[in-house]
């Protein structure tokens, strides 16, 4: 079920209700196993099995890494993990991908071959939960972590109901210690968790779905050719709309997780503020990337075998990072432009390692990468190159004669909801949430959660899903 | 040899460049400053912080629950000053609930399919009142039937009956405002049945601005703003019904005791009757028209080989909706040529005096009180020539087809 749905909020009162009454600690995580298998279940009951294939083989591969007495079995009890795990998420993210491919690159040999069309479901959420799961193993392996002390706590850790299926991409040592102790949320924790929960189904309900997708849509969706004006204000209405759609989901698991006593970790820091592009990704969906760093880009190397092999290895990973978020070459150049940007950063870096930029120019360095980070979110949002050639010609001013797409209500509220965002962004960008909402008046902070819960009351969503859940 | 997660390897995701405020200053500065996983490359993540802001958020909790209180409770206020009443949203999943009664022992039932004149003017008590049985409705505004009627031929358990409410721009256009019902009920997960089923109960008959019409951004879009040079103004289609449970519809009452919102709705029709830009041209047009008349005649004889029997019905228009239907698509081009390539039987309001004369505020849809006397009169025509009630003898004119 999704975060913004009434059976959501039955579902969450229900277990709310369970987790507070006087039961054995035990019993409280089975009644939070069970609720978070029923959550997955919400959406396609057969799925949950291969959430239990998952949970079961990495549970085993990490026992038998601690058994193994030669390095050979550590090494293939690990390869099983990375196997099962990688091999579930080819199968149903990438098999029609693969096929689809395979088929192209035959007929450019002059070879027909019309595989058959399988229809393959993705199951919700399967990208963060195999992430989640191999991270278990990976850290086992690299002797980072002990394996969980029993089933019940590396279950709950894989299927704990706030990061299911959309993160934050959670660690096993992030969040199986906080299984070991009874844990209640006091009740500063559980008004906390709720306004977080208030304010990021605001973002999702309001400002994504209900403002800034409809923008993005009549454009990206649209056969018409986009002017300069509409293939701006489409692309940045979907910068506002990801950040706030995912933003928005990372904020609502953390005020849930936060209401039933424990702590997740942020994904998101401000990231419209970045100057410069690993800057970005250290505020950009961080446990993705932290995640794809520690077992993906350090592992093929890092900066130990010189530069070529250095840069090689960020595109690389870069590369996956951006196949990641979808069976479709379009997200691979999305995440081939970010690598590109990453690299040429480093090369500046390198070459003008004592600079240091005046005010001005670090807040016009912060302009630039937002800028170039649109023209990636191009590549994201559009469904084909054909698509994104046609929305970058609009933003290079290459469409002159094209037709006004948008109307001046979007217009405007592109630019009020965008630009508050980014601006936003500015002036949090060294500072967090807590800190803001500590320093704010007690009523300002009363009305402003009764004004958002208003507004996602009045804006009357209709439950759509999370822009992350397809990945 | 430098440590994979050396400082310059971490500049891959930790810029050189970092603001002008340290990590210690910015700590100091923020109580509740904390790392995240991109301050820590390869190691164990530790448990995270999640410290809470100090305020009186048990004050804060109650004030805002009552200031909230407040809001909704003048929001609601103030849309039934307008003359709104609670009524059950036409979702999917209201769709879907009525879609599934066929697939539960409902197979043998009669379906209403169409755009909004069928939903509007065919009302399902009076139906019921006459055969002794509710009719399925699966009409949807501004959408063409024939996808739901081609769902319906694919279903081995519908072995009942169909009347296709024909109205002409929609169904020889194929427009499909709402068209993604089918798709919706075959992908319903659990949760959005248990969702649709919480919002009708509990949510959808008590408050009266829950309706997408008064929705924050649809009302806001609609306020009078500077137009977009080159930029074509529509202004969407309003409010103009009440839906209760099983989708049983009728216009709502402000469409014809208010004047000004009955000429709003008129000129918002009236948008569609002059040119535009995007009309397709001529024979694009036509090729759309025959294209919509054999889509229909493949599935009236899929249905037909179950032994479904299906009635076209054109639903009263008038005034300028009229003139531009008849303009438009004329009936020799359209409804005839439907009935022919069909082999169908069909009830034009035209050929039916008992069909004609009916009050239709905005020229398109009737009053309520005029619906419930269509609906008698539409039946009585159905019965009495094309399908037997249930339990008589089949009408001699149903034998011939």
């Amino acid at each position: 079920m999704v975060f913004n749905s009434l059976t959501f909020i039955v579902f969450f009162a229900c277990v709310l209700g369970l987790h507070s009454l006087p039961l054995p600690w035990t019993t409280k995580k089975i009644n939070l196993l069970i609720a978070s298998y029923l959550f997955y279940c919400a959406w396609n009951p057969p799925f949950v099995i291969l959430l239990w294939v998952s949970t079961v083989v990495d549970w085993y591969a990490a026992q038998g890494m601690v058994k193994a007495r030669r390095a050979g079995a550590r090494h293939a009890w690990m390869v099983l993990s990375v196997v099962a795990n990688l091999g579930m998420l080819g199968y149903f993210k990438y098999g029609q991908f693969l096929l689809d491919n395979f088929s192209a690159a035959v007929a450019a040999l002059g070879i027909v071959y019309h595989p058959a069309h399988y229809d393959i479901v993705l199951p919700v959420g399967i990208s963060f939960y195999t992430f989640a799961t191999m991270s278990y193993t990976l850290d086992v392996y690299l002797r980072r972590a002990a394996p969980a002390q029993n089933l019940l706590d590396y279950a709950l850790f894989v299927t704990f109901f706030p990061h299911l299926v959309a993160g934050p991409i959670m660690r096993p040592t992030e969040l199986v210690p906080q299984f070991a102790q009874p844990r209640r949320a006091s009740a500063q924790q559980l008004r906390f968790g709720l306004a977080l929960m208030t304010l990021g189904l605001f973002n999702k309900v309001v400002l994504a779905d209900s403002f800034l997708s409809r923008v993005a849509e009549r454009v990206y969706d649209s056969d018409k050719i986009p002017g300069t004006l509409d293939a701006w204000a489409a692309t940045f209405a979907f910068s506002g709309q990801i950040f706030c759609d995912f933003a928005g989901y990372s904020t609502t698991a953390i005020g849930a997780a936060l209401c039933l006593g424990f702590a997740m970790p942020d994904n998101f820091r401000f990231p419209y503020a970045a100057v410069g592009f690993s800057d970005f990704w250290r505020r950009w969906h961080i446990t993705l990337s932290s995640w794809l760093r520690d077992y993906l880009y350090i592992p093929l190397g890092g900066n130990r075998h010189g530069a070529r092999r250095t840069y090689a290895a960020l595109m690389a990973t870069m590369l996956l990072g951006g196949l990641w978020h979808g069976a479709n070459w379009t997200f691979v150049a999305w995440g081939g432009l970010h690598g590109l940007y990453l690299a040429v950063e480093r090369a500046l870096r390198a070459r003008f390692s004592n600079y240091r930029p005046s005010p001005l120019v670090f807040v016009l360095l912060g302009l630039l990468t937002y800028t170039l980070v649109n023209v990636t979110w191009v590549f994201f949002r559009a469904k084909t190159f054909g698509k994104a050639w046609q929305v970058l010609r609009g933003m290079a001013g290459q469409n002159a004669a094209a037709a006004p797409i948008l109307a001046t209500f979007s217009l405007i509220t592109v630019a009020g909801i965008v630009g508050a965002l980014v601006l936003t962004h500015w002036l949090m960008r060294s500072r967090t949430l807590e800190s803001v909402v500590a320093r704010a008046p007690a009523a300002l902070v009363c009305a402003v959660w009764a004004l958002m819960a208003f507004a996602i009351i009045i804006a009357q969503g209709t439950g759509n899903a999370f822009i992350y859940f397809q990945f | 040899m430098p440590s994979s997660i050396s400082s310059s390897d971490a500049a891959v995701i930790v810029p050189a460049a970092l603001p002008p405020v340290s990590a210690e200053r910015a700590a100091a500065a923020d109580l509740y400053a904390r790392q995240t996983a991109a301050d820590r490359p390869g190691v164990a993540q530790p448990v995270p912080r999640r410290p809470v802001p100090e305020q009186p958020w048990g004050r804060i909790l109650v004030g805002a629950v009552v200031i909230l209180a407040l809001l909704v409770g003048g929001w609601e206020a103030y849309w039934r000053a307008y003359g709104v009443r609670p009524s059950l949203a036409n979702s999917y999943g209201l769709w879907a609930i009525e879609r599934r009664r066929i697939d539960a022992g409902e197979g043998d039932a009669t379906v209403l399919l169409g755009a909004s004149r069928v939903y509007f003017d065919i009302q399902l008590k009076v139906w019921e009142r006459l055969s002794g049985r509710s009719p399925i409705q699966l009409s949807f505004e501004g959408t063409s039937p024939l996808a739901a009627l081609e769902d319906l031929a694919a279903d081995p358990n519908f072995t009942g009956r169909v009347l296709v409410g024909v109205a002409p721009d929609v169904f020889f256009s194929g427009f499909e405002f709402r068209g993604g019902a089918i798709r919706y009920t075959r992908k319903e997960s659990p949760s959005q049945r248990i969702g649709q089923w919480l919002s009708m109960t509990f949510i959808e008959p008590f408050f009266a601005f829950d309706d997408p019409d008064f929705a924050l951004q649809t009302v806001l879009k609609r306020q009078p703003w500077p137009k977009r040079p080159g930029k074509q103004w529509f202004l969407d289609v309003r409010k103009l019904s009440e839906t209760g449970l099983h989708r049983d519809t009728h216009m709502w009452s402000k469409v014809w005791t208010d004047p000004e919102y009955r000429a709003l709705a008129r000129s918002i029709w009236h948008q569609d009757f002059q040119p535009s830009p995007d009309d397709p041209t001529p024979e694009e047009a036509r090729k759309t028209e025959r294209e919509q008349i054999a889509r229909a005649a493949a599935v009236v004889a899929k249905l037909r080989a179950h032994g479904v029997k299906v009635l076209f019905a054109r639903l009263p228009s008038s005034g300028e909706y009229l003139a531009y239907e008849n303009r438009e698509f004329p009936r020799g081009r359209t409804w005839d040529a439907l009935l022919a390539a069909t082999a169908a039987p069909g009830i034009h309001f035209q050929d039916y005096q008992e069909l004609q004369g009916y009050y239709l505020p905005e020229w398109s849809h009737m009053t309520r009180a005029e619906a419930e006397r269509f609906t008698e009169a539409l039946y009585g025509i159905i019965v009495r020539d094309f399908w037997k009630p249930d339990g008589a003898a089949a009408p001699p004119a149903a034998a011939q087809r």
